[in-house]
């Protein structure tokens, strides 16, 4: 260990650290906007500088190593002096244009302008122009004069995402970045430059212009992409999820999310297919009903069916609640032994950064809970043989459109009962009989397990008919908390759905079963005391950045790959 | 002293009358001895870097690692690029087998079997003219494989540059080679210990390579007993500007910087004064016309007179010369040459220049003189290399020296004056 000085407080730290990740450890933020903790040292910026006894200069935080006995100075009147002096040097080409620009609010060149600036400029001369809306790839658009040059997307396309696509031309305040001839910044990854960059040089061009980010709530999740998990935060407007960035967290995906997963997996949450209360099909048609009636309906038309004639599939996209209390509902209280899971896997779309072939967000966590067949009871292809042959006449869904799967969608019209949860129209929901409104990941409470076997809490962002966003605890944007009862913040596009998990309890209690949940956190804490390798665990140990089941060795990957 | 750099023989540039005037007597001599001695000669005799820092030469090599795995480097930086710099180019053209052979010395000292020799873009007919000295060189087996029958071998390659003044920054020169671009590294580590292709490296400037021959055939005590004694050897001198004779001169350290002026280049055009005096290459703080008594051209002597030897480029300028034009065409040339990598640098050059232009054309303010100085300090020292140092100081020096020439071009004030009631 090494005794540092920071400031005049004294500290052992570990002598392979920089003076920047030392201080960062004891929580003193030296500012900066090149360095960046996964990726390599550049110094450019200049904006770390701080001062160092015995050195005749000032020194990069960001690239010298401690050494024992270094006294750092991060307050001093000369480094204040220097990074007031970078400060204005990076403003003084810079567009200004706060206004108009996506990252105000999130920016950390405007950030540090309140902080670490002096609020005015001596520039008084014409401005350098560059390029502006360049279309870097197909998601990330450029506007090269908010650029710092700091080089933290080079870095990314170079280190992390593995594609050396972007550099600099061009010399002194003239300089562009930009692309390679003939290429474009499209690897799988290339969104993550958006949030590395600490201008609003690099945005999204998906999100560009929709909203400025404090108008915006933003709420812990996780996204039901792939089996990684990565660690998201969804941000909403007016009810309304308008995007998904990626949260730190170094065991599951780092400061990186896939683009696939932070475009594609919430514009289904503010679909027009989206489901609003519960449907019983009626002379041939779906037709809207109350919640009452469609239990009652669901109810009395399972009764007319022997319990081997029946067969629930649970779903690696809900929750680990959802189908806990799914599994005691189709074993325990309608009595069958066939239950199981559709597995989702795209052979060979994978990768060694996160992207897993497992495109489900729960399925470790699904079987871990008791979506599986009990003992003699029909796997998925017995199940669906027993469809086939006429054996298995009423099927129950859960939050799965396995009518998208054409060899599945061929047996389902031999069913004489299909009960679907599901919170979009699809193809299962067209063949189903009733069909249960259910929340989608963005408004419920629940737990999901990725392939390491890492529970993770997803939160409500969106709020349905049921919930309030002030008084279900929900994170509110300015809007959300200001807006008057005539602005159109006032009037959200609120859906009637439940959670599956509710909705499942509720068919249990109409045949007669004892428990009942209130919320989410009930349903864990009764898997926390039945199943092992839940033990001990509760949503204040998983917390926001999750925790290992004791999971036995059957994973994901070692499972066969069902085909049907 | 006899030049001994630049000899005034005929045709020296070819091989074989290089070597009737003993010419790779000096490697032969080195091939017989140990490494180390071949170093600690050079150490010994006090020979300092020629490319403008003035650093021990021998003590450099002395940071190679000894024990290592990796291949090391020998970079011989003939980037020379700074306005008013125009030495090397003599060596490459009048003798570039001096060059070729301290390089192969210097190889053999630091246990390097390849080196490059990195030379301006600019300078393509001497990239030709070294390429031909060098294919000679081969053809003779100085070069190549089992020198002279040893058992030491040493490629040399000549690179050429693509025309920017920051590739001659040892660190941006190693990026610039191995086809990066020519970005500056972040030091430490130094290049000794992570240069060219991530292994040890060492650079020299050419006509610091260029002294190794004469040190290794005279031995260092004769060496060190040219010039100034902190700082001895032969120099290569190039004279610019208000000068009846401008060119290259070879002299010992330590001539006084008047008589350079006076007697190597043949004093002011029309017999006129001087008003100032660059002495070492653009970046090197500007001396004042009358200040120059005593002082002479070596490190400790510039050093005391708040200047720099640097490149040794000295440039002239007579009584009616515009020090603001010059300081705008000077601020300019850094501004145009900034890498654009770190921020002061990147911004400060281009504001420094925008201002400048204000007092070229008069148009200036009075709180602008302090605003140039301003944004010079901080610039200065907060860079990741010397360019940000280079833009800065004449700058600095051309503040502190001649602010009046700053007051003469301030915008006059429009001062209303109260006329009283006229009938």
């Amino acid at each position: 260990m090494a005794k540092i000085t920071v400031d005049g407080q004294q500290y052992e730290v570990d002598p392979k650290l920089t003076v920047i990740q030392a201080a960062a450890q004891q929580g003193i933020e030296i500012p900066h906007f090149c360095w960046h903790p996964k990726l390599s040292v550049a110094g450019n910026c200049r904006m770390c500088l701080v001062e160092i006894e015995k050195m005749p200069k000032l020194a990069i935080a960001c690239a010298t190593q401690v050494a024992d006995g270094m006294v750092v100075k991060t307050k001093s009147e000369k480094v204040i002096n220097a990074r007031e002096a970078v400060m204005e040097f990076l403003l003084i080409n810079h567009p200004l244009d706060c206004p108009i620009c996506d990252e105000a609010g999130e920016c950390k060149l405007q950030d540090y302008s309140y902080k670490y600036s002096v609020g005015y400029s001596r520039f008084e001369h014409d401005k350098v122009h560059k390029p502006k809306r360049i279309e870097l790839g197909p998601r990330v658009m450029l506007d090269v004069e908010r650029c710092i040059m700091c080089s933290r997307c080079v870095r990314f396309s170079d280190e992390i995402a593995k594609q050396p696509v972007l550099t600099f031309t061009q010399r002194g305040d003239h300089v562009v970045l930009t692309t390679f001839p003939d290429t474009q910044l499209d690897n799988p990854y290339s969104m993550n430059v958006i949030e590395l960059c600490p201008v609003g040089a690099l945005t999204s061009r998906d999100f560009r212009f929709k909203s400025r980010v404090w108008e915006m709530s933003s709420t812990e999740s996780v996204c039901n992409g792939c089996a990684r998990g990565c660690n998201t935060n969804i941000w909403v407007r007016n009810n309304e999820v308008l995007r998904l960035t990626p949260r730190f967290n170094d065991d599951v995906n780092s400061y990186w999310m896939c683009d696939e997963g932070r475009l594609n997996t919430f514009k289904f949450v503010n679909s027009e297919k989206r489901l609003s209360g519960p449907f019983v099909k009626k002379n041939g048609a779906l037709t809207r009903v109350g919640w009452d009636e469609a239990i009652a309906e669901a109810v009395s038309q399972l009764k007319t069916f022997k319990k081997s004639e029946m067969a629930g599939i649970g779903s690696a996209y809900a929750t680990n609640e959802d189908n806990y209390v799914f599994q005691r509902l189709m074993k325990e209280t309608i009595g069958t032994k066939n239950v199981d899971v559709v597995p989702h896997v795209k052979e060979g779309d994978e990768d060694d950064i996160l992207i897993r072939a497992d495109k489900t967000p729960n399925m470790l966590g699904a079987t871990e809970v008791g979506v599986k067949p009990a003992d003699g009871g029909l796997s998925l292809k017995g199940i669906l043989q027993g469809i086939a042959d006429g054996g298995i006449k009423a099927l129950y869904v859960l939050e799965d459109d396995i009518a998208s799967i054409p060899e599945i969608a061929a047996v389902l019209p031999n069913l004489q009962l299909l009960i679907v949860h599901s919170s979009v129209q699809n193809k299962t929901t067209e063949m189903a009989d009733v069909v249960f409104s259910c929340s989608t990941y963005a408004e419920k409470h629940g737990t999901l397990t990725n392939f390491q076997g890492r529970v993770q809490r997803i939160r409500p962002a969106v709020s349905t008919i049921e919930q309030d966003r002030a008084l279900d605890g929900f994170s509110m944007s300015r809007w959300d908390k200001f807006a008057s009862r005539n602005d159109r913040w006032g009037r959200p596009n609120k859906r009637d759905a439940r959670p599956s998990w509710r909705i499942a309890s509720a068919v249990a209690s109409a045949l007669g079963a004892k428990t009942r949940y209130n919320t989410a956190e009930d349903v864990f804490q009764e898997m926390a005391t039945r199943i092992p390798a839940y033990k001990g665990l509760s949503y204040l140990k998983v917390g926001s950045r999750g925790a290992m089941i004791q999971h036995s060795s059957k994973t994901v990957s070692s499972r066969p790959t069902v085909s049907v | 002293m006899e030049n001994i750099i630049l000899p005034n023989i005929p045709d020296l540039h070819k091989i074989d009358v290089y070597e009737l005037h003993g010419g790779y007597k000096a490697l032969r001599k080195a091939l017989e001895m140990k490494p180390e001695e071949v170093t600690d000669e050079v150490k010994k005799s006090n020979l300092r870097g020629r490319g403008g820092a003035c650093f021990p030469t021998g003590l450099k090599w002395t940071f190679m690692p000894k024990q290592t795995m990796k291949p090391k480097y020998l970079c011989v930086n003939g980037d020379e690029s700074e306005p008013g710099t125009f030495k090397d180019r003599q060596i490459f053209e009048f003798n570039p087998h001096l060059l070729i052979e301290g390089t192969l010395i210097a190889c053999y000292a630091m246990g390097i079997h390849t080196a490059y020799i990195y030379i301006r873009g600019e300078y393509g007919k001497w990239v030709k003219m070294m390429e031909k000295a060098l294919a000679d060189a081969y053809a003779k087996r100085y070069v190549g494989t089992q020198i002279l029958g040893t058992g030491f071998s040493t490629e040399i390659v000549i690179h050429k540059g693509a025309g920017a003044y920051i590739c001659g920054e040892e660190s941006a020169l190693m990026n610039s080679l191995e086809g990066e671009r020519g970005y500056p590294r972040v030091k430490p580590p130094f290049p000794a210990q992570v240069g060219v292709w991530g292994c040890p490296t060492t650079i020299n400037n050419v006509e610091t390579i260029s002294n190794v021959p004469h040190i290794i055939n005279n031995g260092w005590e004769w060496y060190s007993k040219i010039g100034a004694p902190k700082h001895p050897g032969p120099i290569l001198v190039g004279v610019s500007g208000h000068v009846n004779k401008p060119g290259v001169y070879e002299m010992p350290t330590g001539v006084p910087l008047l008589d350079i002026i006076n007697k190597y280049a043949g004093g002011v055009i029309d017999g006129k004064s001087i008003k100032a005096v660059i002495p070492g290459g653009s970046s090197t703080p500007i001396l004042r016309g009358d200040q120059l008594d005593g002082v002479c051209m070596d490190a400790d002597s510039m050093k005391a007179a708040g200047s720099a030897v640097g490149t040794a480029g000295v440039i002239v300028m007579d009584e009616d010369t515009d020090l603001i034009q010059v300081l705008t065409r000077i601020a300019k040339f850094y501004y145009h040459e900034s890498c654009g990598q770190c921020t002061p640098c990147r911004e400060g050059t281009g504001w420094l220049w925008k201002i400048m232009k204000k007092f070229e054309r008069s148009e200036a303010r009075k709180e602008d003189i302090d605003l140039l100085l301003d944004i010079a300090n901080n610039v200065e020292g907060n860079t990741i290399c010397a360019l940000g140092d280079a833009a800065a100081w004449p700058i600095q020096a051309m503040l502190r020296r001649f602010r009046d020439e700053f007051e003469k071009r301030v915008k006059p004030e429009i001062v209303r004056v109260e006329t009283g009631a006229v009938a």
